[in-house]
């Protein structure tokens, strides 16, 4: 049986800009099941950002409703809200976004401190991961010493290691070369496949293809599924 | 989680040395100087603190009716026997009498003869009051007997060369011989006590003869717990009543508790100890350490919030990741606690390195054990709380506040209103600093202006020599014989006092007038003496250089203020019958022109010089004809050591008296002034940081105008104007205030300076040109960094 993850019901987002109304989302409706992957596609400025951001709860939608598992997204307290995305969501951004100041096992293990993990269970979980990304004989080095894609990968691993439901990649491979980009893509099909949800935004039909279904967003509107 | 903050705010300090040695001198600085003013202040409120019975001592307090209502720390001998007596809650009572009422004693030991400055008659009831304890003899027989004394160990050591001194002898003035009976440890710093020596009071001649009329006694009582002030003061009304006739009432009584002995009493006459301190100097010196602790704080805001652009992404970052705000708040916080506690402790040690600098500027004396007392230490912690917490505020709510969508968008942070708070902020600061400067330029003036004004009388050069040891006046005729044939010396006289030092208190009456008389006086000395202290005679002539035996007539030489309220002219005058002194035969003889007698926070009152033989003559008054100061002083010296080798030869100079008069004021300045030129300094590193942050935030702005063809020049103006602008709402808003506040100020001199606009150029000079300074390198460093870095970053 296949679970909801995630349901869009005409969800808006406005700003105001000056005295105009600019409307960056209409009226979007989406249901994402869990364990698809999806890319959005659309030229820069349709809103794919501003989307995975709505979804991510780093933004909110201005109308309309969004359910996540279930629970009312839209009509929550910011507490909640941020409760829920601390413990099903995953980010993974085009620059990276690694803390400079840290090493990437203690980048991997924030988000373990945010959900207030034990320290010995926080270890196991980090080795595993960097196990995994075999990236063991890095984890004592700064972020300016990895090149993009290993940056990524611990982007990546960082993003995994709260066992997320669901990931939200903004253009993971738009600062990569090919070769590093196929190894990234490769890598989120692996994951899909061991069940982890992945909305990710791209230009690239290559790396659209990796997906089981692609959006096509135009000004802030669905155009083609 | 806390360990992870750390790590990370270990992290940032490493990776930027510049901004964090920047923020950690600046603050390092500012709390060192705030460290060593709250020694000062805690040591000032220190004062009796650790005496047990600190609640239950009040010191009693005689108020003259007239002599302008003068308040004296003193009173009569008979209050305390007979108060212990008739009032029950005075449970003991101590007196303490300097040695000639506030001259030093000469004591002649064995081998040596010492001045000793610090010498006091006492009653034994001082061991149970004041907690002395002796470390040699027995506290029950001590000052009991006449002829008796206990010394401190350190005096036994200057006197003797050891501290085993019990049952050895001193001679005092060469009159009387004692015995010592003990020997207490130095006095601790924060007392007021600050006798070396303690003769029993039964040596003095107030023991044989108690009075109610000489009120020269300072006068300690032990009350029982709970006893009001306004009730002993009552009783001590009734006892007064009861046991002095009407007209030798001459006073009122009142007490003073113990806890403002120190710090309240700068308004009292005779209060015999030499440590003194004033309120006024502790609450200017507090607030200077708050505005010092403030500037700092306002520092770090403006330093770390400075690099928000670089630290903002962390925050957005940490945020992706499931930081809540709360979490971001203890994470700024516990950053901010770790640089302010690596100050607290640099500071503290850069203070205890100073403290002797410090302590030799203020004229104290704190002990470096102060540090380690626990209500500083706690105080310190106190400091650090607040200021973590106040430097912390604005880095921790305004970053942690951000959105993660607006900063990992690459959007520019820094809204309209922080900008403004952060512009406020150094307003604020150079507000503060430089009303500093104003502040320390107007005190220099002043002191600047006491030391050149015209007395009235001529100053230089002129030297008093105690002959107080001098026991035979043949001696001192034949000192002073010898020293004015000296070619170095240019005349010589003798007399009761000089100007700077206080002589008699007295009325003079104006026979027309009821109004009881105006407050004088009076001087006991002998024309030689005017004459030497350079006194302008207006009409009639100096003193009859000789008095035959048996004159009964008194003359009198008056200032110009006694001739006016007499209602005559100075010629007038001459020749007048006046009622002043004892006796009923004084004539006015000659007047001089008004002098400053005291200090010239005080108008001039009246002042008379007279040849009653009242009180002694305790000083030669010396005019020197200065060639080389050094040999003239040794020639004086060994021709008043030929005469009377066994008196210390006591001298000092009449212009380094009247400076001492204004020692506060100078010391004030001194610590005011190199205070402020910290501040100022630190300012600038606040300064310094908004303009790399302004720099930072500019990067992208100057880049393109770079490639546009901006000049290197044209862009160091466009950044620098700004700050210049800001310096200049700070002056606007400074110099008014820093008007009424020295103006204020200068109300407590009778002589004083106008505040004129040299502080005011010189403060606006050296802010302009100081911020320019700092802010340029900012600017030039941005206007010189290679465009295509800072856009290809973006």
């Amino acid at each position: 049986m296949v679970n909801k993850l995630l349901s869009l019901n005409e969800a808006t987002r406005t700003v105001n800009s000056g005295s105009n109304k600019v409307t960056l989302l209409d009226n979007i409706n989406l249901q994402v099941n869990e364990g698809e992957f999806i890319s959005l596609m659309g030229p820069s400025g349709s809103g794919k950002s501003t989307l995975l951001n709505c979804i991510g709860m780093l933004d909110s939608f201005t109308g309309g409703g969004y359910t996540f598992l279930g629970e009312p997204v839209h009509s929550m307290k910011e507490k909640n809200r941020s409760k829920l995305y601390k413990e099903y969501i995953g980010f993974v951004f085009q620059a990276y976004h690694l803390i400079d100041e840290l090493t990437v096992w203690e980048n991997i293990e924030t988000p373990l401190l945010y959900k207030s993990v034990k320290s010995s269970e926080r270890k196991g979980l980090v080795a595993d991961m960097l196990d995994r990304f075999n990236i063991v004989g890095k984890k004592d080095l700064f972020p300016m010493q990895l090149s993009g894609g290993q940056q990524q990968l611990v982007g990546i691993a960082r993003a995994l290691i709260g066992k997320p439901k669901l990931i939200l990649a903004d253009e993971p491979t738009g600062n990569l070369n090919s070769k590093q980009s196929t190894e990234i893509m490769e890598l989120f099909s692996d994951l899909n496949k061991e069940g982890v949800t992945i909305i990710q935004a791209t230009h690239s039909e290559k790396n659209a293809s990796y997906g089981s279904r692609i959006v096509n967003l135009l000004d802030g509107k669905i155009v083609e599924e | 989680m806390i360990k992870s903050f750390i790590k990370i705010a270990w992290r940032n300090i490493e990776a930027s040395p510049l901004f964090s040695s920047i923020n950690v001198l600046g603050l390092t600085l500012s709390l060192a100087i705030a460290t060593l003013l709250f020694l000062f202040i805690h040591h000032e409120n220190s004062f009796n603190q650790s005496l047990s019975n600190k609640d239950n001592i009040y010191r009693v307090l005689t108020e003259a009716k007239d002599y302008n209502d003068k308040i004296y720390a003193s009173a009569a001998a008979m209050v305390a026997p007979t108060a212990i007596e008739e009032i029950p809650e005075v449970t003991d009572a101590v007196r303490f009498l300097k040695h000639g009422f506030g001259e030093p004693a000469y004591i002649n030991t064995e081998f040596s003869e010492f001045i000793e400055s610090s010498l006091y008659y006492a009653d034994p009831s001082l061991f149970k009051i004041f907690d002395l304890e002796l470390q040699q003899g027995l506290v029950n027989e001590a000052l009991v007997k006449p002829n008796t004394a206990i010394i401190s160990k350190s005096t036994a050591e200057r006197y003797f060369g050891t501290d085993n001194v019990l049952g050895k002898t001193f001679k005092i003035d060469d009159e009387i011989t004692v015995e010592i009976t003990g020997v207490f440890s130095d006095l601790p710093t924060n007392i007021t006590l600050d006798a070396n020596v303690y003769i029993s009071f039964a040596t003095s001649f107030f023991s044989k003869r108690p009075t109610w009329s000489n009120v020269s006694l300072e006068t300690y009582f032990l009350t029982a717990e709970n006893t009001k002030q306004s009730m002993l003061k009552a009783k001590l009304g009734e006892m007064l009543e009861k046991n002095v006739q009407e007209d030798g009432r001459w006073y009122s009584l009142d007490v003073q508790p113990l806890n403002k002995v120190h710090l309240y009493s700068t308004h009292l006459s005779n209060a015999y100890s030499s440590k003194k301190g004033s309120i006024e100097q502790v609450k200017s010196l507090s607030w200077l350490a708050l505005l010092i602790l403030v500037i700092a704080c306002i520092n770090y805001m403006n330093l770390t919030t400075a690099r928000s652009q670089k630290r903002s992404k962390e925050v957005g970052v940490s945020k992706t990741l499931g930081a809540s705000t709360q979490n971001l708040i203890t994470r700024f916080y516990a950053e901010t606690g770790l640089i302010t506690a690596i100050s607290i402790v640099l500071g503290v040690l850069l203070a205890l390195v100073f403290l002797p600098v410090f302590n030799n500027i203020a004229g104290k004396n704190i002990p470096n054990s102060m540090l380690w007392s626990l209500p500083f230490i706690s105080s310190l912690l106190g400091v650090w709380m607040v200021s973590t917490l106040l430097a912390g505020s604005y880095p921790a709510i305004y970053l942690s506040n951000l959105s993660a969508k607006k900063i990992l968008n690459g959007g520019k942070i820094g809204s309209r209103w922080s900008v403004n708070l952060r512009k406020s902020l150094v307003v604020l600061q150079f507000t503060a600093s430089t009303m500093l400067i104003v502040g320390v330029y107007v005190i220099y003036n002043q002191l600047k202006f006491i030391q050149e004004k015209d007395l009235g009388f001529d100053k230089e050069q002129l030297m008093a020599i105690s002959i107080n040891g001098i026991s035979s006046d043949n001696n001192v005729d034949l000192l002073r014989q010898k020293l004015s044939t000296l070619t170095t010396v240019e005349s010589v006289g003798t007399a009761q006092g000089f100007p700077g030092k206080t002589v008699s208190g007295r009325m003079i009456q104006n026979p027309i007038l009821d109004d009881g008389g105006m407050a004088v006086q009076t001087n006991r000395s002998d024309a030689k003496a005017i004459e030497t202290m350079g006194m302008r005679f207006i009409a009639g002539k100096n003193l009859p250089l000789v008095k035959s035996e048996g004159d009964s007539l008194i003359e009198v030489v008056v200032n110009k203020k006694i001739v006016e309220y007499l209602g005559l002219t100075p010629e007038e005058a001459i020749g007048k019958k006046i009622q002043m002194l004892p006796g009923d035969n004084e004539y006015i003889v000659g007047v001089v022109d008004d002098f400053n007698y005291a200090s010239l926070r005080e108008p001039i009152g009246g002042y008379a010089f007279h040849n009653l033989a009242t009180e002694r003559k305790e000083y030669l008054i010396v005019k020197l004809r200065v060639t080389d100061l050094g040999t003239e002083i040794n020639q004086v010296e060994s021709n008043f050591k030929s005469i009377v080798p066994n008196v210390p030869f006591d001298y000092s100079f009449l212009d380094n008296n009247i400076e001492k008069l204004y020692l506060e004021e100078k010391q004030t300045a001194t610590i005011g002034m190199l205070f402020s030129i910290l501040a100022v300094f630190v300012a600038c590193l606040g300064l310094f940081g908004l303009a790399a942050f302004t720099a930072e935030q500019r990067d992208k702005e100057i880049s393109i105008r770079k490639v546009l063809g901006a000049s290197v020049s044209g862009i160091v103006k466009l950044l620098s104007v700004d700050f210049i602008k800001l310096v200049l709402v700070a002056l606007l808003i400074a110099f008014p205030l820093a008007y009424f506040v020295m103006n204020d100020w200068l109300q407590d001199f009778a002589y004083r300076v106008a505040i004129s606009w040299h502080p005011f150029v010189f403060t606006a000079f050296a802010a302009i040109a100081v911020s320019i300074l700092t802010v340029s390198f900012q600017a030039i460093k941005a206007a010189i960094a290679n465009p295509v870095e800072s856009l290809k970053t973006e």
